[in-house]
């Protein structure tokens, strides 16, 4: 009886020193030495910075190693000027790979409002929580104009040029492509 | 007495016509009595001393390593001399304990006690820097290897530093169990004198109701004889793995196989003196003259001689293989040209003359028989054992492989005070340890008494007649 006195005052002062963390709040440390990074890292607050972003903007106009700007304007006249003049870069051999990824990349950015088949019916169309979407097979749309629309957005739309990269802008475009021409059938 | 025989040739090991009560009353006098003035100053100079070392080591830890003396080559310095010095001290104790026990030497009964109780308080010691001399000490139990969180992250049981954690920590436990098994029929002793219910408790704490029976004594012998079989091994493989820190390193004078038994010799010879400088002075103010007696010291100094000529010997072989290997590295090691006449050549001297020359005049039985000369010599050799890790250590570390490397290195007062601290810490313990222990094992000089007490040798002496 005796020994499991002490059997238990030595489980309860375990379980006391074990069991004081907050699982709302970061657990407790032990020398937490090389924990928080003495650098920047990508999104930290910081005070160093106007405000309070580790990441700021880059200065206007200018241009980064292996990036060149979009020439188009977001206007009227510059989706016109897209949809005649701009014209896919992508390699036509490498044609099967390029529709490949295009067709993830859509199934991840577009299909939840423009639907699988680019029939405007989405999964958000379905349970209604907008309308307006419309069939690629109703609009006159080309793979320049589509890649203006990626890049600038379009009336509700709104701008993909942070989602996805040049390359990957094309890609989903000559989906998108393919997918008016399987719908126009 | 007829029944008994025992050469004429042999020198009583307890002088003065001394009995079995008189025994216990000598040693128990300096625990029932009250600590005189002296004491209490030796003591209070010991406790500062500690507790300056251990702002230094606070300071160490708390602010970082950089304010000790190290550089980027010279990486060892105080902190591993001091550890190897420690360490070494130990190992008397369980040589007198152990190896003495087994070649069944009765004057190590007079002096074991004290010998392994200086054998724990320095590892005690030497413990603190393999901890102190770390970055991040707060993480030194990731030098254990003990399942966790990290995938089950063990460690490497490659490196010397980590037999270093076993062999000390073994070496520490086996002495302690050791010395108190020994303490159990002393303090029973103790206990049963106490007239003070306070002091009655304790001892009776402390001895764990030993009431000497026949089948009690008979396993304490087995007991014992096993220990001392097992520690003496431990002895001879705790100092090698001390010394594999060097010998199994690429480090021009490092990089030697002589290191391992003559390291322990080394020892040894250190903890010897260690021995001797303790027990001149403890005979005398603990009033214990009758029973550490000039044989002892004469005895011990002769430990000392033949493990004084092993060092040396090994350190002629260092040199001559310095010269005999033709590498030109090993021209600057600790024994060399290169070192005597180097920038450390003090360093160098100070060895020669304290280990190498000064013991070698304990040939002369005159010297060796002096109590005063033997105390000398002492403090000497603890001196030179300094110098000795002091020496393997930053004269080697000092010039490398590479020239650009080589520099010299200077101890920062923080360095310095650690050190002292040590040796506070060591006598405030060894201080505690002499007004409370039984500091002769009366259990077992009385086992000698009638053999090699001085009055029943007359007594027999005369019977022959």
């Amino acid at each position: 009886m005796k020994s499991l006195f002490k059997i238990g005052i030595v489980l309860g002062v375990a379980a006391s020193v074990t069991s004081c963390f907050n699982s709302s709040k970061p657990n407790y440390q032990y020398f937490p030495n090389m924990y928080e990074g003495v650098s920047y890292e990508t999104y930290q607050e910081s005070d160093a910075f106007p405000n309070d972003k580790e990441a700021q903007l880059p200065p206007a106009n200018t241009i980064k190693r292996g990036w060149l700007p979009y020439d188009y304007e977001n206007t009227t006249e510059g989706y016109d000027l897209a949809k005649v003049n701009l014209h896919s870069p992508l390699d036509s051999v490498n044609m099967e790979a390029d529709m490949a990824k295009g067709k993830e990349l859509f199934t991840i950015y577009c299909a939840i409002c423009h639907g699988d088949k680019g029939d405007g019916n989405g999964t958000l169309v379905e349970r209604e929580k907008f309308l307006g979407v419309p069939n690629y097979a109703d609009r006159d749309i080309s793979e320049g104009s589509v890649y203006h629309v990626i890049y600038y957005g379009l009336n509700s739309m709104g701008s993909y040029a942070v989602q996805l990269n040049e390359k990957e802008r094309w890609q989903v475009a000559e989906y998108v492509m393919s997918l008016k021409t399987k719908l126009s059938k | 007495m007829a029944s008994h025989y025992e050469a004429p040739i042999r020198e009583p090991l307890v002088t003065g016509d001394k009995t079995y009560h008189d025994v216990t009353v000598d040693v128990a006098a300096p625990v029932e009595g009250r600590a005189n003035k002296q004491w209490w100053i030796v003591f209070s100079i010991a406790l500062v001393a500690f507790l300056w070392g251990l702002g230094c080591i606070i300071y160490t830890v708390s602010t970082g390593i950089g304010v000790w003396g190290l550089n980027k080559t010279v990486g060892w310095a105080w902190d591993i001399t001091n550890f190897v010095w420690w360490v070494g001290i130990g190992h008397a104790g369980t040589l007198i304990s152990a190896v003495l026990l087994l070649f069944r030497q009765k004057w190590r009964m007079a002096i074991n006690r004290s010998a392994e109780a200086m054998t724990i308080f320095s590892v005690v010691q030497a413990g603190l820097f393999p901890i102190i001399h770390m970055g991040r000490p707060w993480l030194a139990y990731w030098v254990l290897p003990i399942p966790n969180q990290f995938g089950s992250l063990w460690v490497n049981f490659n490196s010397p530093l980590l037999w270093d954690v076993f062999a000390i920590s073994t070496y520490l436990s086996v002495s302690l169990v050791f010395w108190w098994t020994g303490l159990l029929p002393d303090f029973a002793m103790l206990r049963d004198r106490a007239v003070k219910p306070f002091q009655k408790k304790i001892y009776s704490l402390l001895s764990f109701g030993w009431s000497g029976r026949a089948k009690d004594w008979q396993r304490f012998e087995e007991v014992s004889l096993v220990l001392a079989g097992l520690a003496t091994p431990l002895v001879l493989s705790v100092h090698t793995i001390v010394s594999f820190d060097f010998a199994t390193s690429v480090i021009p004078g490092w990089h030697s196989t002589i290191f391992p038994p003559y390291f322990v010799a080394g020892a040894i010879f250190s903890g010897f003196a260690m021995v001797l400088t303790l027990l001149i002075i403890m005979r005398k103010v603990s009033n214990l003259e009758n029973y550490i007696t000039i044989v002892h010291i004469e005895n011990m100094n002769k430990v000392i001689l033949l493990t004084g000529g092993v060092v040396s010997v090994a350190y002629i072989t260092e040199f001559f293989i310095g010269w005999y290997s033709g590498t030109n590295y090993e021209d600057y090691t600790y024994m060399s040209i290169g070192a005597a006449t180097g920038p450390y050549w003090w360093a160098f001297w100070a060895l020669i003359i304290c280990n190498f020359i000064v013991p070698q005049t304990l040939w002369v039985k005159k010297l060796r028989t002096n109590y005063m000369w033997s105390f000398i010599v002492s403090i000497v050799i603890n001196i030179g054992m300094w110098f000795e890790r002091f020496d393997i250590i930053v004269i080697d570390l000092s010039k490398g492989h590479l020239p650009s490397s080589w520099t010299m290195f200077s101890p920062t007062f923080i360095d310095i005070g650690v050190f002292i601290g040590t040796i506070g810490f060591f006598f405030v313990l060894f201080l505690l340890y002499a007004r409370t222990f039984p500091v002769i094992a009366q259990a077992e000089v009385k086992t000698i008494l009638k053999s090699s007490g001085e009055k029943y040798k007359k007594l027999r002496d005369g019977n022959h007649e």
